[in-house]
């Protein structure tokens, strides 16, 4: 065992022997926990992050203005109003993501005829000029949904006794438009928005980003003990280290237990972060944590050990771990959350480490889950790790 | 000149001769292109790229009347067979539980008594138009599937609303009716029943109103397709370009410290054009990978990239302000493990103040003032135009910042090398 923490000792000194190591380490992953997670400002209340909309008027009606406020009541999007030709030129300097032109006309009598028109102009690929499409739709629907009410009443009286004049039914029409307008603005909520219960109090949207960045910036370090072998191998000292009394299974054991307590290092520094500055709450089942986290990062370092018995040289390796570090990362929903994926993608990246990795973090962090409900993650990690560790071993050369 | 470019282009040669370069130069920006690709569905057979689908929701019905029953068809309709997947439970617990478990986005649990609360078991009559006890519906959400949540959400408002609208449409006829002296009050009964009945057998179909929405982009055309490989392409071209003339900067260090610089030195090349041809060839090099990056894009994902006459004048002007960039990251560090070190450290960070990483990353206020520093989002923001039908005048305030970048980053660099010297003391 002190042969084997000697050799995890030096390749640690070799690790930090440069002061950037600590960049990679320490100081890149908070500063990227700390945007992605909104620190800078992204989701404080100071600023506001709604999809701007700029409105341009040119109706003027009760119907237009029922549009402009219902559509402010939005908590997703912040409505501008203003003339066309600056709302033009706003637009057009991408200064906003979409524009909505409510044309001369729009009434509800148009809409009752189909003739109601909006124009929305959107920038393309932009995906606030999305939401903003969707809020309008919704929000339109609303609208017509309570001008059909009161067609509804209209037809119901008119069963009853036709009007004696287009004014008379006209009066009628507006009279019950206003009134089921105040009715559907008392109504009271009938739908109540519920979290599960074991979750704290305090939970944190930020939580992805952290988990996220976490499994990313953990992940390729580990990836990097490929280069490590591959320096070693160039420079011959690992025969040269053969020459001493530690096994060749010493060897590697050291190599593998100092990355693996490495990882486990910075994994604390980066919870310690998100705990004190981000105000996440990591600590709802330390021992899930524990037993997530080490399985993943065996899982990684058994991953470093295979992939450095197909490299041939340290860049090579570098550049592999960055790439295959990046790429399951990215697949592992690190960077997105997997309910964006393609249902048969969400299936598919169950193949990779990551993707078991991040659900398990997610769930401690995010769902207050603990040990039983984590322990399938750990178990295909650790599954991961002895696949890895076998093919690794079995191929490696010391030469 | 002829000097200048000989060396120029001898560096070209040899980054593109080195396998384990080419792997971040070219290998990992495709990779990751094609990956956001497979994650946001630009590749399915539906090609819509829609992203969200599938949503597993539970459903607990304990509503006894048909309202209940309608949520539940609309959550089972042929409309939302893509968007959600519900199964349907009676145990409550049981449907929190898969919440919990993250094995559901969301559990729809309906009350009993839900459709009493909007349509009274008894008649209507003429004082029965005040609210019944309120029974909400509960939504349970998962944090970790916030998005999908929202969605099974937004299907519950729109449901809710049109209930309401009907429910409220029934109560506003009504007292439009009384208050008109239209129908005696005691008529009211009958005629509720009666209303019910045709509304049930779609009597309201002639109601219908409409609103027309005409979508259009800033050209006054249809917008296309929201394309996410459109968004994304540009950011990681960018975000690798920063690697490779970080990387040129930590070569150029190598052979000083080799003193290879210093061997040039005595041929009849002067120092100027030895160190301008060390930065040509990285500048070339850059140029090179974001010419590939595009070609081998538009070849195999078929993107639009634009108007080439932007093109042409935009990727020089990015290369030469990321060139500038690695030049300056190279004159201020002492040894080449340093400029790999914080060279990669730099393409990060320009890469997620730029918009190399998408458009989810928070940017704004003071990140949004220093991001203007990075070649990354003034170029992504050009390609972007460029790529939504934009011209040469659209993006020439950022061809003109990229130059600006490129200027002050050269003239400081050129500073600070001159005093470094080519030759390791």
């Amino acid at each position: 065992m002190r042969k084997i923490i000697a050799i995890a000792w030096k390749d640690a000194l070799i690790n930090f022997a440069s002061p950037s190591s600590l960049l990679f380490f320490f100081v890149l992953p908070v500063v990227f926990t700390f945007i992605i997670g909104g620190g800078f400002g992204g989701a404080t209340a100071s600023q506001d992050t709604r999809a701007k909309l700029l409105v341009v008027d040119q109706a003027g009606t009760a119907s237009s203005r029922q549009l402009i406020t219902m559509l402010g009541q939005s908590v997703a999007i912040m409505i501008e109003p203003m003339p066309l030709a600056k709302a033009n030129s706003t637009f057009d300097a991408n200064d906003a993501p979409a524009l909505l032109i409510i044309p001369a006309g729009f009434n509800s009598t148009a809409m009752i005829s189909g003739t109601a028109q909006l124009q929305l102009k959107q920038q393309p690929n932009n995906l606030d000029a999305v939401l903003i499409e969707r809020t309008l739709n919704t929000t339109a629907s609303q609208i017509t949904n309570a001008i059909a009410a009161a067609q509804t009443a209209v037809a119901e009286a008119e069963r009853i006794r036709p009007f004696t004049s287009p004014a008379e039914r006209q009066a009628y029409f507006d009279a019950a438009l206003k009134h089921t307008t105040q009715l559907l603005a008392q109504a009271p909520s009938r739908l109540n928005v519920t979290r599960p219960s074991q979750i704290a109090p305090d939970f944190n949207p930020a939580a992805q980003a952290s988990a996220g960045q976490l499994i990313t910036w953990v992940f390729i370090p580990l990836l990097g003990i490929s280069a490590m072998f591959a320096y070693e191998r160039r420079n011959g000292t690992l025969r040269r280290v053969l020459t001493t009394p530690a096994s060749r299974a010493q060897l590697l054991l050291g190599t593998i237990f100092g990355q693996f307590v490495t990882a486990l290092v910075q994994m604390g520094l980066l919870i310690g972060f998100g705990a004190v500055v981000m105000r996440l709450n990591w600590g709802q089942s330390p021992l899930a944590l524990i037993v997530l986290l080490s399985s993943f990062a065996l899982a990684g370092v058994s991953l470093g050990t295979m992939l450095g018995t197909f490299v041939r040289s340290e860049g090579q390796a570098n550049g592999l771990s960055i790439l295959l570090g990046q790429v399951m990362a990215l697949l592992g929903g690190c960077w997105y959350p997997l309910e964006f994926f393609p249902a048969s993608v969400k299936t598919i990246v169950h193949v990779l480490p990551t993707t078991w990795a991040m659900q398990g973090l997610s769930n401690v962090l995010q769902l207050g889950a603990g040990l039983p409900a984590i322990w399938p993650n750990a178990a295909v990690l650790l599954g991961f790790a002895a696949v890895f560790f076998v093919v690794g071993i079995s191929r490696f050369k010391f030469e | 000149m002829q000097k200048l470019l000989s060396i120029a282009l001898k560096d070209l040669k040899v980054a593109f001769r080195d396998r384990a370069g080419l792997i971040l130069m070219l290998l990992a920006p495709m990779a990751l292109i094609i990956g956001m690709g497979v994650i946001s569905g630009r590749f399915s057979s539906s090609g819509s790229g829609a992203g969200i689908s599938d949503i597993p929701i539970v459903i607990v019905n304990q509503d006894e009347g048909q309202l209940g029953q309608a949520l539940v068809d609309v959550f089972y309709s042929p409309d939302l067979v893509d968007l959600i997947a519900p199964i349907t439970t009676t145990v409550v617990e049981t449907a929190r539980q898969q919440v919990s478990d993250n094995t559901a986005a969301a559990a729809v649990i309906i009350p009993a008594g839900f459709t009493a609360s909007i349509i009274p078991a008894t008649a209507l009559t003429a004082t029965s138009f005040q609210t019944p006890t309120v029974i909400s519906i509960e939504l349970q959400t998962n944090p970790t599937r916030a998005t999908s949540a929202e969605v099974v959400r937004s299907i519950i408002l729109k449901f809710l609303a049109r209930v309401e609208t009907n429910q409220i449409g029934g109560q506003v006829t009504f007292e439009q009716l009384l208050t008109q002296k239209l129908v005696h009050p005691a008529d009211i009964p009958a005629l509720a029943r009666d209303f019910g009945t045709r509304m049930d057998a779609g009597a309201n179909a002639s109601a219908s109103t409409t609103i027309t929405i005409e979508h259009m982009t800033n050209n006054d055309a249809p917008p296309a397709p929201f394309d996410v490989l459109a968004l994304l392409a540009p950011g990681m071209a960018l975000l690798f370009l920063m690697y490779t003339v970080t990387r040129g900067g930590a070569q150029l260090l190598a052979e000083r410290d080799a003193g290879t610089l210093g061997r040039m030195l005595i041929s009849p090349a002067s120092s100027a054009q030895i160190l301008g041809g060390k930065v040509a060839g990285i500048f070339l090099t850059a140029l090179a990978q974001v010419v590939i990056l595009i070609v081998v894009s538009t070849l195999l994902f078929n993107l639009r990239w634009g108007d080439w006459r932007g093109l042409i004048l935009l990727l020089p002007a990015v290369a030469a302000a990321a060139t500038g960039w690695g030049f300056l990251i190279a004159s201020f560090v002492k040894t080449p493990q340093q400029a790999g070190s914080i060279g990669a450290a730099v393409m990060l960070l320009f890469g997620i103040l730029g918009g190399s990483f998408g458009t989810n990353v928070p940017i704004t206020g003071f990140l949004d003032t220093l991001s203007k520093i990075t070649p990354n989002a003034w170029g992504i923001q050009a390609f972007t135009a460029l790529g939504n039908g934009g011209n040469v005048t659209q993006i020439m305030p950022n061809l003109l910042a990229l130059c600006a970048i490129a200027v002050v980053t050269f003239a400081v660099a050129s500073l600070l090398f001159r005093r470094g010297n080519l030759i390791k003391k």
